[in-house]
């Protein structure tokens, strides 16, 4: 730049310059690097693209035809012209005359030239490159000017500016209310921590409520996933929602591994991809004691990032046999899947109702039919219900950190209970009280649930005649307990009665193709003590007053409840009862002993931890047994912290607005009364 | 306008409307073969279609993939030249790259730095936001006066009262339900339409070359 830059030359020069421009218009494009040969015929004119004729159009897909002359939407409303004031509403108006009044300078009178000083200290000018000189172009002379004129006028902010740095403001009285309302609600989230007698409300409930259907049955479908079932996984939210969502996500994960499902982890989000191989990580961390590790290619798949959002997911759908053969490690997954059918379930953790809304657009659309069950965060909440409560495919939302909570108490109940009727597990001790199988760690032992007498007199049984038959060889007791005597009336039945020359038990057979629940009272909300599968026999040994549960036996003595219409009564001779228990011992699988708790409902300061064991099986080698355990030691803190600080955040709002609102009323009162 | 550049134009409007009809015309026959499937000759040019689509999906994931990179390297270069201008700060932006890949490349699999810095760094803005959130919240009426700030405000206090896990308040939570699942709900579903609605219009004036993004 010149020393004396002369503002008149260089208007002089730029218009020479644009009608230089204007002559090598024709070389514009790419043949502008191309070197000028002379006498190179030019291309052929394009005719002017003529005006079409569509009348039956409306009229903003009739604009498209100004296209070749209005180069972009920024030209079109660079040539708008401004609308009359008159042509605004009131409201439009009354904004546009506060505007003016508040933009009127008050410079404090004494400070002459404090619209050029404006000027020279506007953020706009600052935040030029090089600072408010370089680009006003002003040459050494006129700074020096500009430095003369400073201190004539006596700039009060001069000093404040020195070096270009604003200085912090000084600390105001008004600040205060600020500082005390966030030490409030620093102070209460804090305290659960430090303390569990600083608690209030109660803790989300063990069941979802049964209003609420969609997070019932979004639990029912992952828990009915079978061994080695493929389960899609989208991690679509990253730290700022970790606090939010970590807990469902990694409830969910353990979900699916303790099915041992295989979960393939999946984002648009690289940062999300990373988090989850964390939960991962401490998910194995707690395995370290058991010398069991969950193994990257064998028990679940990190797939790589998908790029581009909304593009990444529509690539997902389209070429899902690629994306799912290439890891987050861009390692070679060894998975050979082609469609998004294959999946056995789609789950979504989302923290936003966009990843919501791309994942339903981009690939539930292209499936044939699967179900996209979703789990979001607060914010993402409505958007996700409104898709639940519109479309079939969509189950949920399960959402926030209470809904975890539920999860992980429906969880560990369900999997807490009797699961299993080939444990080999001799009773002794006290019958009361679990016998845990052999290959679960023994500090896991729990009390046996067992039937209460306010329960026994609420519903009575009505006992059957008791059976003959010995109990079956194969089907040694799991959980052990003093068999109580029926006292009820006998059951009326159509059946045959049983020969004489061989021992007839009444059993029930589970004819419900998924697992069905057995409970400790012939209620829905009794306790589950374990689960029943297709096939499996138990013997009855009475019912409710309608008939609609049966009271079963189960091996080991324990009585338990059971629906009737997931069932089918039988008279079965004691061989044939024998053999289906031994039938059912050798094709169990093994995940119906896995999972043993060591859990209390209290919500103190216990840590719960429920356990999954993976006996070696026949098929798996010398795999390590799988023992998933999980410390909950900070999650009633964090729910207290949640409900203390909604409650500061009340009395804050409620507090602060009351102040200010007394405060205008006072004002107004006073502008009247001058 | 010059004919380089008139040729420029159309050639533009020509691609972008030939990649938007083979994508679009991809995702109707493709993913709804239910509403053209009685067409004749449907089934034949969703298959012509399936391969070109499949062919610019994977460009478009290419080229944003490399946007990426682009970005990366143009950040360094912002801040070679800003440290070359004497601003320290640039210094800890270079030196924290570099730190990070040297750990991502040496130890592979170790994500301490997302739990010991981007996490926390992360959670403190929500923190921030949530206390701004609040001291806004506290002030409403200060601001606005009216019955839109009041209401406003009932609302807010409304909707966390409703959230406390109290029992007493199971008439509140009520209320709220009936928030969430009324007003909320036609919030999200009116959000969806204008998104559907925006989209198809931006899309339409694209193709027909009114608003030409691709080109400035």
């Amino acid at each position: 730049m010149d020393e004396e830059f002369n503002w008149l030359e260089y208007s002089e020069s730029m218009d020479a310059a644009a009608q230089e421009d204007e002559a090598q218009s024709s070389r514009r494009g790419l043949r502008r690097f191309l070197p000028r040969l002379p006498g190179l015929p030019g291309l052929p004119s394009l005719p002017r693209l003529s005006r079409p004729r569509l009348p039956s159009l409306p009229s903003l897909f009739r604009r498209g035809e100004h296209a070749s002359s209005q180069p972009s939407a920024a030209d079109l409303l660079g040539s708008q012209q401004e609308r009359p004031l008159d042509d605004l509403d009131e409201r439009l108006r009354a904004l546009r005359e506060r505007s003016v009044v508040t933009s009127q300078p008050t410079a404090p009178p004494n400070q002459a030239l404090y619209d050029v000083d404006d000027i020279l200290t506007s953020p706009e000018l600052q935040s030029k490159p090089g600072g408010v000189i370089s680009a006003a172009a002003l040459s050494r002379a006129q700074q020096q000017q500009v430095q003369m004129l400073r201190e004539i006028v006596g700039d009060p902010e001069q000093s404040q500016w020195a070096g270009g740095r604003r200085d912090l403001p000084a600390f105001s009285l008004g600040a205060v209310p600020r500082l005390l309302g966030s030490a409030l609600l620093v102070l209460v989230v804090c305290l659960p921590f430090a303390s569990s007698d600083y608690a209030e409300g109660q803790l989300p409930p063990a069941e979802f409520h049964e209003d609420r259907h969609q997070p019932t049955a979004f639990y029912d479908l992952l828990d009915n996933v079978s061994r080695d079932d493929t389960i899609l996984v989208a991690f679509e939210y990253g730290p700022t929602a970790a606090g939010e969502l970590d807990l469902l996500a990694e409830l969910l994960l353990r979900h699916i591994l303790a099915q041992k499902a295989k979960p393939l982890i999946v984002s648009s989000n690289p940062i999300a991809i990373v988090h989850a191989q964390n939960i991962l990580r401490s998910i194995n961390r707690s395995l370290a004691g058991a010398d069991a590790q969950l193994l990257h290619g064998e028990d679940y798949y990190v797939l790589r990032y998908l790029p581009g959002g909304a593009l990444g997911l529509r690539e997902l759908s389209q070429n899902f046999a690629d994306v799912v053969r290439i890891s987050a490690r861009g390692f070679p997954t060894g998975l050979e899947f082609e469609t998004l059918d294959e999946m056995a379930e789609i789950v979504l953790i989302a923290e936003s109702a966009e990843a919501v809304r791309n994942w339903v657009e981009q690939v539930l659309s292209a499936t044939g039919g699967r179900r996209l069950l979703l789990a979001t965060g607060y914010a993402a909440q409505p958007l996700a219900q409104a898709y639940a409560d519109s479309m079939t495919s969509i189950v949920g939302p399960v959402y926030g950190i209470r809904d975890a909570f539920t999860y992980g108490e429906k969880l560990a109940n369900n999997f807490g209970g009797l699961l299993s009727v080939d444990a080999p597990v001799e009773p002794e001790g006290d019958p009361e009280v679990v016998q845990l199988p052999v290959n679960v760690v023994s500090d896991s032992q729990v009390e046996a649930p067992r039937p209460t007498e306010s329960q026994v007199d609420a519903v009575p049984a009505t006992a059957l005649p008791q059976p003959t038959a010995t109990k079956p060889p194969t089907a040694t007791p799991f959980m052990t307990a003093t068999p109580r005597p029926p006292t009820a009336t006998p059951l009326p039945t159509d059946t045959p009665a049983p020969t004489a020359t061989e021992a007839s038990i009444r059993v029930v057979e589970v004819i419900s193709d998924q697992s069905v629940n057995i409970r400790r009272g012939p209620t829905t909300i009794d306790e589950i003590l374990g689960l029943g599968y297709k096939g499996d026999m138990f013997e009855v040994i009475g019912a409710n007053g309608d008939s609609s549960w049966y009271n079963i036996l189960l091996p080991g003595g324990v009585r338990a409840w059971i629906a009737a219409f997931l069932v089918e009564e039988r008279v079965v001779t004691a061989s044939e009862f024998a053999g289906a228990q031994a039938s059912a011992s050798a094709d169990a699988p093994p995940e119906r002993v896995i999972l043993q708790l060591d859990f209390s409902l209290r919500l103190s300061k216990n840590h719960p931890r429920f356990y999954q064991a993976r006996p070696p099986t026949s098929g798996e080698g010398d795999r390590p047994e799988l023992i998933l355990s999980r410390d909950r030691g900070l999650e009633v803190p964090r729910l207290q912290a949640m409900t203390l600080g909604t409650l500061a955040a009340i009395l804050v709002i409620v507090f602060g607005n009351t102040i200010y609102a007394a405060r205008g009323l006072m004002r107004r009162r006073d502008s009247q009364g001058s | 306008m010059g004919r380089g550049q008139r040729y420029g134009i159309a050639l533009s409007a020509f691609v972008a409307f030939a990649v938007g009809a083979v994508m679009t015309l991809s995702l109707l026959l493709g993913d709804n073969p239910a509403l053209f499937g009685d067409q004749p000759g449907s089934a034949q040019l969703a298959g012509l279609l399936a391969l070109p689509a499949d062919v610019l999906l994977r460009l478009v994931t290419i080229v944003v993939a490399l946007s990426i990179l682009i970005g990366i390297a143009n950040l360094l270069y912002v801040h070679v030249g800003r440290l070359a201008r004497g601003k320290a700060y640039s210094a800890i932006v270079l030196a924290s790259f570099g730190f990070t890949v040297y750990w991502y490349v040496m130890r592979p699999g170790d994500t301490s730095l997302l739990e010991a810095v981007q996490v926390p760094i992360e959670s403190a803005l929500a923190a921030l936001l949530c206390l701004s959130l609040l001291h806004g919240g506290s002030r409403v009426l200060g601001k606005r006066a009216d019955i839109w700030g009041l209401l406003f405000v009932a609302v807010v206090v409304l909707v966390l009262l409703a959230s406390l896990p109290l029992a007493e308040l199971a008439p509140i939570q009520a209320w709220r339900d009936w928030l969430m699942r009324v007003p909320v709900s036609a919030g999200a579903r009116a959000l969806l339409l204008g998104i559907a609605l925006g989209t198809v219009v931006t899309g339409v004036r694209a193709l027909l070359g009114q608003d030409r993004s691709f080109r400035g």
